[in-house]
Order: structure tokens, then C-alpha cells, then sequence
């Protein structure tokens, strides 16, 4: 009987002492990590999973060591639906002031994505002393942030599309010299980021000797091509140059297989860039097209395990691979980055938060992290930098093909053209 | 760009089909015909994809269900309704926004909701590649429009339609309901859209936003041809499908999406009724 005691009384000790610490960190306020994004965007939403999975690890292992507190995290959200087409952008600088004053976040993660929205929203961040870690690609986000950097010192961004038109001029650089390419015909969305690359490239091709044959710029919510397509057909373009994240450019790639234009597409068409493309488009639709992937880790790659982990964690976690080719790994990063500043600051108050972040040097799933003016400095390697990854589809497969670090193949001529 | 001119022209008359005739007969501008069109499209998905069945039997099933959503618009809403014309169209466009946006909360995104090609590959006409699904748009769209003909001028059901549309107490007084008739105008409409949607949407994928374009470009459409006028949607549509492509061609891509509404003021400045419109006629007269 003595025993039955002594057993029950030392599992008692013990289930106390196992649970103390959790118990403890759940009584602790939480840090608030607000993620104000127009999240009824595939980006978007999958973008919320990969911070839900950052915030569940952080949980898992004891929260924030804030001062000498553990701290959770928690997440509130709000879809600002900034990324739809037609809706204004004041709505959306609305729904984050009703995020700031109704949840109070601590942080800001992933944000609006649309450039137009975050360039706005970046006043709204100074306003509440919001310090926040964005994903839009916006080129003027760094101009803004120079033109009053005191004002706008609670921004950060982690990719801008400068490092997307750099990939993109190896790769072209690299298809001139291999194949002999010269003739490019430029398709766009008219959105911000899309135009400063497809304008940003015109200048380079100009300049790099390649003959721009259009530069056209759709609205977001367009769905037949046929006319530049011809265009560039007439033109005998070697290549098309497509730069789009909406769902209605997947009619690009059918019209342009359709309509038999023996031109390649280099460029970002965004539903093309999940696994499921080959199968929803058909192999023989995406065979060939070379695509740009924002950031390691939103495609798993045999050269860097973080990426592969990441991109298989989310598989297990939510049941499916993730799909987007932009967003989900670097809102993952972000909120590790946001993690560990506070823990280096020890503290959540603003100026020293901001200090920390910019002293981030941290392994994440798309590279290297570190920032220069509030930014994410992008490279070749994902030892030394973070790293965008271009990839081909052959055989109903993504093949990365750059940065060299981490190719898997070279970026091959498809069958078709001759 | 001839070819594809026609083609998108055709694209486009058989988008605003469904919504001229629902208005010629029963007078109700049905504001949700962009949300039955993404609906339509959205249970010839799930009917294939989920529920596994044959993509005939899918897009039959799926018809059927919209003309019946329709029928219920019409009596449980629109019928309470009749004669307060701005009502209805409130009344319509709440009905197709909640549609929308239910959508879109149930997480309707994404690139993998696509309704696959009748027929992959392409041939050439006259000169020009051309997509074998394109091609079967014409030739359902202009299969449907002489079945539509055929069906209004020679069926008994098809008259009364007719009766309706030209007076509805008229039409009353030989036996003919007029509300029947336009929850039957509404069925019809629904169903062509849901129609409509199955043969366009495989040369895209479906997108909850693609319900406000519909719904825009039917309305440009209808006003530019008439509201009634079924040949003046068949003519508006050839008006916006070439207008549309020359200003991709020779001015802009970006002002694409402009050109409709443009069309449209231009037609409502010098002829509101449009171009083969009764509707307001005796008004423009006076």
C-alpha cells in the first residue's frame, strides 16, 4: 500500500514538473504576430500555414525567451483582400487598422503582398510603430524607405524584384550563349512589380544586344494572350518572357501551346509553378517552360535540406504540397527571424526589436538571412545568401536548372523547337 | 487575329446569352449571371473531380442543378419582388455576391479547379493555330443560338415566352402565366450560362474572380446590342470580341479590359436603348 503511495506521489512530482514549464509559458501573455494579407490568395493562404507551422514549432519548443520569460506566440489574421482584383486599396489599409487596434499585435508578418497596398500600408506601420517583416516585391519599397528612414524604420521586406530581374538576365545571358537566342517578346500583368521587371528587362535585353519584339502589359483578370502571341510569333521571337501571379494566366501557357509559337517561356506564370501544374495543365502543356520560384523551400531542392524540409513538413502537417511559388517559406523564415530579434532584444520594444532584426544572420529554409536596408539580401548560394531558384518542367517534373549551388540540370532546349 | 476575333466573339455571345434572354422575356436583369456561371462551372468540377463521374453526366448534372437554382431565385425572391425593377437587381446581385464570396470562404483558390479540354490538341485555320476546344466553342455557340431560335419560334412553350416578353398582361389574358414563364426564362438563363461555362472555362481554370468579369462583360454586351435584342448580342459581341483585340494589337494591352465599358457609355450616350434595343425606344423618340 506504502508503495501504491510512494508510486502515485513521485508520478505527481514528476507529471508536475513535465508540465511546469508549458504551464508556465501558457500563462504568459502571448506575443501577438499579426498577419494582415489578402489571405483568399492561394500565395496568401498557404503563406498563413507556413506561419501557423513557424508559431506551432516555437510553441512546441517553449516560446519566446523574452527577458527572462518564455513566451508564447499567437497569431491573428485578417484578410485585407488587397490581392483580389477590384478592390480598393483604402479597403485594404482599413482592414489593417482594424487589425492594429482590435488585436494589438505585437508584429507584423508576410502583410500585403500587392506593391501598391504595402507602399501604403508602410505609413500605417509608422503611424501605429508597427515593426513588420513584408513579402511584396516592390522595387520603390527601398526608395521609400530611404526617402525618411526614421519614419519608416518599422518596415522590413524580404525579397525585391531587383534580385528576381538579376536571376533572370543569367538565365537569359545563359540561353543567348547556349542556344543562340536573341529575339524576346515580353508579356506582363499591369501591376507594380510585374511592369518594373518586364521594364527593368526590356533595358537590359536592349542593352545585352537581343531584339525586344513587345512588351505588353494585361490586366490582372485577363484571359486571352492570342494577340501577343501572334505578335511574337510573327516576330520570331526565340523566347517569351511572361510575368503574371494570376489565376487567369494559366491560359497563357494553353493558349501559346494551342497556338504552336515556337518560343520558350522564361518568366513567372504562377499556376504553373506548383507540382500539381503538370497535372492540371497537362505534361505535355508545361513541358519546356522555365519558371522562377521566389524563394528556396517553396520547391524542395536536393542540394539544400532546409528547403526539402520545410517543403515536406508542410506536406505532413497539412495533408498536401504546398503549391505557390512565392510566399510560404520566407513567411516561415520570417517569423523565426521576428523570434529570435526578440529573444537577442529581450525585449519588445520597437527601436531595439528593429535593431535586432537588422542584425539577423539566421539558416532558414530560403537561405542565408540577413538584411541591408531593411531588406533581404538575395545571392547565389543558399550557404551565404538567400536564393530565389529558377526551374524547367521536363516530363511532368520541376527541375531546378539555377543558381548553379543548388542545379539539378541544365536548362534544356525542349523537343519541339527546332 | 480574324480567327481569333471571331473566336472570342463567339466567347463572348454565348457569355451574355443567358443574360439577354432572361431580361428579354421576364424583365429581370439577373445580376447574379457571373456567379451562375462560376457555379456552373465550379459543380461540373466537383461532380468530375470529387464525385468521380463521367464528365458528360457531370456537366448534364450540373445544368440541371443551376436551371433549378434559377427556378428558386425566381420564386422564393424575385417573384415577391416583381415590377420593382432596382429591387430585382439589388435583390439578383446580393444573391450572386453571396454566391461569390461563399466560394471564396470555402477556399474555392487555388490553380487545380480546371475542367478539362472536350478535345486537346489544335489545328490550323487559315493559317492560324487554333485550339480544338475554341473551336468547339463556335460550334456549340452558334449550335445553341440556332436552337434558341428554333426553340422561341417554333415550340408552343417558346411562344409564350414570346407572348411575355412582348406583353405580359396580354399574355396573361390568353392563358399564358407570366410568372411561370419568367421563372422558366430564369431556368433557361441559368442553364445556358452553366452551359456556357463548361465549354469556356477548360481553356482557363476557375477563379471566383472571373464571376464579376462575366457579369461585366454580359452587361457591356447586352447594353451595347440591346437589352432584349438577341441579334444585338450576337452583333455587340463582334463589335467587342475585334475591338478588344485590335486595341491588344495596335494600341494596348492594359486598356483591354477598358474597351467594354468604353463601348458601353459611348452606346448609352447616343442610343440608351442599344443597338437593337425596344426597350427604351418610345423614350429616345420623345
Amino acid at each position: 500500500m506504502k508503495k501504491r503511495i510512494l508510486y502515485v506521489f513521485v508520478s505527481l512530482i514528476v507529471a508536475f514538473c513535465w508540465t511546469f514549464p508549458l504551464s508556465a509559458m501558457a500563462a504568459e501573455k502571448p506575443i501577438v504576430v499579426g498577419v494582415p494579407s489578402s489571405l483568399k490568395t492561394l500565395e496568401a493562404s498557404e503563406a498563413l500555414k507556413a506561419i501557423t507551422m513557424a508559431v506551432e514549432e516555437i510553441n512546441a519548443n517553449g516560446g519566446v525567451q523574452v527577458g527572462d520569460k518564455k513566451r508564447p506566440m499567437e497569431i491573428a489574421s485578417i484578410d485585407t483582400r488587397g490581392g483580389e482584383p477590384g478592390v480598393p486599396i483604402a479597403d485594404a489599409l482599413l482592414a489593417i487598422e482594424k487589425l492594429f487596434l482590435e488585436k494589438k499585435p505585437d508584429a507584423v508578418v508576410l502583410g500585403p503582398f500587392r506593391s501598391e497596398v504595402l507602399l501604403a500600408a508602410m505609413d500605417i506601420y509608422s503611424k501605429y510603430k508597427m515593426v513588420s517583416i513584408n513579402v511584396a516585391m516592390t522595387p520603390k519599397f527601398v526608395s521609400k524607405y530611404k526617402g525618411d528612414p526614421e519614419k519608416y524604420k518599422y518596415c522590413f521586406r524580404m525579397l525585391n524584384a531587383k534580385y528576381v530581374v538579376g536571376y533572370l538576365i543569367k538565365t537569359f545571358s545563359k540561353l543567348k550563349k547556349d542556344y543562340g537566342f536573341n529575339n524576346v517578346y515580353i508579356i506582363v500583368q499591369d501591376v507594380l512589380w510585374a511592369n518594373a521587371i518586364g521594364k527593368g528587362m526590356k533595358g537590359w535585353f536592349e542593352k545585352a544586344g537581343w531584339k525586344v519584339a513587345g512588351l505588353d502589359s494585361y490586366p490582372t483578370g485577363a484571359s486571352d494572350f492570342s494577340a501577343s502571341l501572334i505578335k511574337a510569333h510573327k516576330a520570331g521571337s526565340h523566347v517569351i518572357m511572361p510575368i503574371f501571379d494570376m489565376a487567369s494566366s494559366g491560359t497563357l501557357a494553353l493558349q501559346w501551346k494551342d497556338m504552336r509559337v515556337p518560343a520558350l517561356p522564361v518568366g513567372f506564370i504562377s499556376p504553373l509553378m506548383g507540382s500539381k501544374a503538370a497535372e492540371t495543365f497537362g505534361a505535355d502543356v508545361v513541358d519546356g517552360v522555365v519558371n522562377i520560384v521566389f524563394e528556396a523551400g517553396n520547391i524542395p531542392l536536393a542540394k539544400y535540406e532546409p528547403a526539402t524540409r520545410f517543403f515536406d513538413a508542410y506536406k505532413k502537417r497539412w495533408g498536401e504540397e504546398l503549391q505557390a511559388g512565392h510566399m510560404p517559406s520566407e513567411a516561415y523564415d520570417s517569423v523565426f527571424v521576428l523570434a529570435k530579434a526578440i529573444e537577442r532584444a529581450g525585449t519588445l520594444d520597437q527601436d531595439q526589436l528593429i535593431k535586432a532584426i537588422q542584425e539577423t544572420d539566421y539558416a532558414g529554409c530560403i537561405g542565408r538571412i540577413r538584411f541591408k536596408d531593411h531588406e533581404i539580401i538575395f545571392g547565389e548560394n543558399p550557404l551565404e545568401k538567400s536564393i530565389l531558384v529558377i526551374y524547367q518542367w521536363k516530363d511532368g517534373k520541376r527541375v531546378p536548372v539555377f543558381p548553379a549551388s543548388i542545379a539539378e540540370g541544365p536548362i534544356s532546349k525542349p523537343k519541339w523547337m527546332k | 487575329m480574324l480567327v481569333y476575333g471571331f473566336i472570342n466573339s463567339l466567347i463572348l455571345a454565348l457569355i451574355a446569352l443567358g443574360f439577354s434572354m432572361t431580361f428579354g422575356i421576364s424583365r429581370v436583369a439577373n445580376f447574379a449571371h457571373g456567379a451562375f456561371y462560376v457555379l456552373g462551372g465550379l459543380l461540373t468540377w466537383l461532380f468530375l473531380r470529387k464525385a468521380g463521374m463521367p464528365y458528360f453526366v457531370a456537366a448534364i448534372l450540373a445544368v440541371l442543378i443551376m436551371g433549378i437554382l434559377g427556378a428558386l431565385m425566381y420564386r422564393f425572391l424575385l417573384q415577391r419582388l416583381r415590377g420593382l425593377e432596382l429591387s430585382e437587381v439589388i435583390a439578383t446581385f446580393a444573391v450572386g455576391l453571396m454566391i461569390l464570396e461563399l466560394m471564396r470562404c470555402f477556399g474555392v483558390m487555388g490553380f487545380q479547379y480546371r475542367l478539362p479540354a472536350f478535345v486537346r490538341g489544335s489545328v490550323s485555320v487559315f493559317g492560324t493555330y487554333v485550339g480544338i476546344q475554341r473551336l468547339i466553342i463556335v460550334g456549340a455557340g452558334l449550335v445553341l443560338l440556332i436552337l434558341l431560335y428554333l426553340f422561341v419560334h417554333h415550340t408552343k412553350l417558346g411562344l409564350a415566352f414570346r407572348g411575355v416578353a412582348q406583353d405580359d398582361h396580354t399574355a396573361y389574358t390568353v392563358g399564358i402565366n407570366p410568372d411561370k414563364v419568367s421563372m422558366l426564362s430564369l431556368t433557361l438563363g441559368a442553364m445556358i450560362v452553366s452551359l456556357a461555362a463548361i465549354l469556356i472555362l477548360p481553356l482557363g481554370t476557375i477563379s471566383v474572380d472571373d464571376g464579376y468579369d462575366i457579369l461585366l462583360k454580359s452587361l457591356a454586351v447586352c447594353i451595347i446590342g440591346g437589352l432584349e435584342s438577341t441579334l444585338g448580342v450576337l452583333v455587340a459581341s463582334f463589335i467587342l470580341g475585334y475591338a478588344e483585340i485590335l486595341t491588344v494589337m495596335y494600341i494596348s494591352a492594359s486598356l483591354s479590359m477598358v474597351v467594354p465599358l468604353l463601348c458601353m457609355l459611348i452606346i448609352l450616350l447616343i442610343r440608351p436603348s442599344g443597338l437593337f434595343g425596344k426597350y427604351k425606344e418610345l423614350e429616345e423618340r420623345i
